[in-house]
């Protein structure tokens, strides 16, 4: 796993304002994980899954810096084996970076929710990636997937937020909890994959009997998280990785925080 | 035409999406003066028309456009026009549906110069069509070219000299709504915005305001025109958000979901929009003033003074405006006369009328059925809160889901009182309006009589009450697969009895002999009746199997389904039924010290179950340092205490204790700490 600093970029239209560029230049970010589509099932003319929410590139990422194209795929794609699907999806990334004049392009990343039900399918998927891609595959890991086996690509990236349960948000915060995170923590140490990890730093609005509920995360707990993770696995130190880019997010945190979960 | 494909590019797609949108709520929006009809389905519709009166089709004949069928009908007509036109709205659609539609194939750079360059040949057609019969179709594909090569000053142009001087058609309403959105695209929002409310464009209004809603707004926008067309739009834009503002502290709203595009405000700016309502209508220049009178209305209930509210909702529905803006302020006053006036037969009666015409109503507009729900959420429910039954008849006859809820938890005495109701002549106006919408499923009353008998331990009215039910009302239960394979006669301390997943799921047909609920209680009402003729070991044995059955039929118990339809990790003991976990413990402890060894050790056993004890015999404190919790054994404790005795008994008996004993996670480790306290 390369060490460096990096964000992953979630919207839908890739522009970035000043804040957002000096951002990257103050935290010598030196990888954008890039959400370039999700892959959904049709559930309209029952197709098999298809690409949804495409990226538009308006702007470009500063020099210097690697895009990652990221796909999410719901799980729900992953409960039968749908054939041709790893190629398609691979032809897809290498002409929206052709066509977006997007170079030097060597890894890229799959995200899935996967589960016991649709581990087996999601494997063999990753190993099609692989092979169509032929370069460097990267997935991301949940909590609750390091008790499985490990998937079959170069590296992963884990997550540490979306932990709780969120109907249970007057007990524990749903995007990150110490308390959530520590049963899993005695997994990290010989999970035989290299990992980066990533950490919470966006808001999430909910409205729940009527009263405005907008989850963050203080920033104590994402560096006691950190502290904890650390602990059990040193390697996490090397890479890591914020969710994700946008001003808001940036200016929810003190530098000195976003300093100390760069801090390697 | 399938579908209207892209009028304007100012897609949604450019509004935030909020990841829980959507769900479960009564806290609807009440104030709704916006008449938005639309505008893409009303596009879609009269285009359907038009095609379907050229291709000479009845309405279940015609499905969707298709190029091939009309340009067959039009050369059998002879029309080359039409064959033209549609063999270049086909080019044009084939462009725009794959702007519009995602695929695996994603365009190349020379894919997306051939398609500049289909869309140029037909902008070229098009235009040359434009002195042609035809003219106002051809126009409005000269102006969706323009709006796909991203040539919007094009269009302004084009609009303004020459196509709005066009005859009034469906083709001539697209191109200006695409003239709109160029003007917004060309920074001339104020005016696109214009347009934009005109045409009941409200997808397209809330991408233009959405950063840009606020009293500053509404004030600016009046003082330019003070009957703009987005005043409404504005208007219930902003109160729609301070009801958000107040929902957050009022407790009878609630929802689980969210809505979309919320801003929030503060009591600050609500106050000076409230106080600018009145201006409005003091300087007298505005054309609806029941739109502001209305607005003022609801935000003084709100925030102001709920009497001066009542107030100006009077004087509101006499005033002039919209029939939307009228049958609003009629919602708007049946909920604040419901909340603030006293209760009495005249106004039972009026409320009757009003909720017929809400019925009414509601069968065009879904408004109206959500406004319904939110006044009886929060302001019928709590004024027939002294008089259950005329608050179940209007709950039920209103489909609010609290029905279910109140007949579950309510004293059975009331939901007798209730079924009654639904069986006589109705006397009054609120009755037959009440009775005209009851909604009543065969033998559901009358098993929750029984079965709220059955909670209370009144076994004698509960048989009376279940004995006319069908097995067949049993077998359909959702808790059915439960009831057929379970036992109330096993303690739960011996054996859980979890289903297995081709019980759960399997194709298993559920048939009873007899009513579950009727064989229980039957059995528990004969078994307590035999305990004052039993002694001794009898006795206790019979004490014991009561315990059994009244810690099977706890919601503790794998036989919940005897008291209630589902099960949920949050139940608790509920009112108006007894506790009957603690029951089976006070029986357990009625059983005594029997002679009988394997009695002795059950009942010993049973004693120390967790759900037979107040408090378990640990507590989880949570570690700092390890990040993990840790087992403090409590001493102190029912369970722990209960524990020590059977651990005292088990000693004496090692050799002969039986399975459950030695199987049981939850003693072993109680064993492996009380020996590391030795």
């Amino acid at each position: 796993m390369p060490e460096g600093n990096a964000v992953y970029y979630w919207r839908t239209d890739l522009r970035l304002d000043s804040t957002e560029r000096a951002f990257l230049k103050q935290y010598y970010i030196n990888k954008v994980y890039c959400r370039y589509f999700d892959v959904v099932m049709d559930t309209v003319e029952s197709q098999g899954p298809k690409p949804n929410a495409t990226i538009t590139f308006s702007d470009t990422l500063p020099d210097g810096i690697e895009i990652i194209p990221t796909v999410y795929i719901t799980e729900d794609c992953m409960h039968q084996p749908h054939q041709g699907l790893a190629e398609k999806l691979v032809k897809r990334i290498r002409q929206m970076n052709e066509t977006n004049d997007i170079k030097a392009v060597r890894e890229i990343q799959i995200d899935c929710d996967y589960t016991s039900k649709s581990l087996k399918t999601y494997y063999q998927f990753l190993k099609e990636v692989k092979e169509a891609w032929g370069q460097h595959l990267s997935t991301t890991i949940r909590l609750h997937q390091l008790s499985m086996p490990a998937p079959p690509v170069d590296d992963g990236v884990l997550m540490l937020y979306n932990t709780g349960d969120p109907r249970k948000w007057t007990e524990r915060n749903p995007i990150l909890d110490i308390r959530d995170v520590s049963p899993f923590l005695k997994r990290l140490d010989d999970y035989p994959l290299p990992l980066a990890a990533a950490y919470p730093v966006f808001s999430w609005l909910r409205i729940i009997n009527g009263i405005h509920v907008e989850h963050t995360v203080e920033a104590d707990e994402i560096l006691k998280v950190k502290e904890a993770v650390e602990q059990k696995r040193k390697g996490l130190k090397r890479s890591i990785i914020t969710y994700h880019l946008d001003k808001e997010n940036i200016d929810r945190y003190k530098p000195e925080t976003y300093e100390e979960i760069y801090h390697h | 035409m399938k579908r209207f494909i892209i009028t304007n590019l100012l897609a949604v797609i450019t509004l935030p999406m909020l990841a829980c949108a959507g769900g479960w709520t009564t806290n609807h929006y009440l104030f709704s003066v916006y008449e938005s009809e639309d505008f893409s389905n009303r596009m879609d519709e009269i285009t359907r028309n038009n095609w379907k009166t050229y291709l000479g089709l009845a309405d279940d004949q015609y499905y969707w456009f298709r190029a091939e069928d009309i340009i067959k009908v039009a050369q059998s007509k002879n029309d080359a026009l039409m064959i033209s036109y549609v063999q270049n709205l086909e080019k044009y659609l084939d462009c725009a549906r794959q702007v519009s539609y995602e695929r695996w194939e994603y365009p190349t750079k020379e894919e997306l110069a051939k398609r500049k360059q289909a869309l140029q040949s037909v902008q070229t057609y098009a235009q040359s069509k434009l002195k042609t019969r035809l003219r106002s179709q051809h126009a409005l594909l000269y102006m969706r070219c323009n709006m796909l090569l991203g040539q919007h000053q094009q269009n302004i142009t084009f609009w303004e000299q020459t196509a709005s001087q066009y005859i009034e058609t469906v083709y001539k309403d697209m191109m200006k709504n695409i003239y709109a959105g160029a003007l917004y695209k060309s920074g001339q929002t104020d005016k696109a915005g214009e347009l934009f409310a005109e045409m009941g464009d409200y997808t397209s209004l809330m991408t233009i305001y959405y950063k840009k809603r606020s009293f500053a707004a509404i004030r600016q926008e009046y003082q330019k025109n003070p009957n703009a067309k987005v005043l409404p739009f504005l208007l219930q834009d902003f109160v729609n958000n301070a009801q958000e503002a107040d929902d957050v502290t009022n407790p009878n709203a609630e929802g689980f979901g969210g809505k979309l595009f919320i801003r929030d405000l503060s009591k600050a700016e609500v106050l000076q929009m409230r106080d600018f309502c009145e201006q409005v209508l003091s300087e007298g220049k505005t054309e609806t003033p029941i739109l502001w009178k209305s607005a003022k209305a609801w935000l003084e209930y709100m925030f102001g003074s709920k009497q001066q509210a009542y107030a100006d909702i009077s004087e509101a529905i006499t005033m002039a405006g919209t029939n939307r803006m009228k049958d609003d302020a009629r919602v708007l006053y049946l909920y604040i006369k419901s909340a603030l006036v006293p209760q009495s037969d005249d106004f039972d009666s009026w409320l009757a009328g009003e909720l017929d015409w809400l019925d009414q109503k509601k069968n065009d507009d879904y408004f109206f059925q959500n406004a319904q729900n939110r006044i009886v959420q929060q302001t019928l429910k709590d004024r027939y809160a002294n008089d259950p039954v005329k608050e179940l008849a209007l709950l039920n006859a209103t489909g609010s889901y609290l029905y279910r809820n109140y007949i579950d938890t309510m004293k059975v005495e009331n939901l007798e009182r209730f079924y009654f109701f639904t069986l006589k002549t109705p006397k009054t106006e609120f009755e037959r309006s009440m009775k005209s919408r009851l909604t009543k499923e065969d033998y559901v009353l009358e098993d929750l009589i029984g079965t709220k008998y059955m909670r209370l331990c009144q076994w004698d009215k509960a048989i009376q009450w279940l004995e006319n039910i069908p097995t067949s009302f049993y077998e359909s239960r959702g808790y059915a697969v439960y009831a057929a394979n379970r036992r109330y006669n096993l303690g739960p301390w011996i054996k859980r009895q979890w289903l297995n997943s081709n019980q759960m799921y399997g194709d298993q047909e559920i048939k009873f002999s007899q009513s579950p609920k009727l064989q229980f209680t039957r059995e528990v009402q004969k078994m307590e009746g035999e305990l004052s003729v039993l002694s001794g070991e009898e006795q206790k044995k019979q004490y014991y199997e009561l315990a059994v059955r009244y810690a099977q039929a706890s919601f503790t118990g794998d036989c919940w389904w005897l008291m209630r339809d589902g099960k949920s990790v949050m139940d608790t003991v509920r009112v108006n039924e007894v506790d009957l976990a603690a029951k089976a413990a006070s029986y357990l402890q009625k059983a005594g010290d029997p002679k009988d060894f394997l009695l002795k050790e059950k009942v010993l056993f049973a004693r120390a179950y967790v759900y037979m004890n107040p408090t378990p015999w640990y507590d989880q404190v949570w570690n700092n340092e390890t990040y993990e919790y840790d087992m403090k054994p409590n001493p102190e404790s029912a369970q722990y205490k209960a524990f020590i005795t059977f651990a005292t008994f088990a000693k004496q008996h090692a050799s002969e204790l039986s399975g459950y004993v030695t199987r049981c996670d939850e003693y072993s480790e109680f064993m492996k700490d009380f020996a590391k306290r030795q």
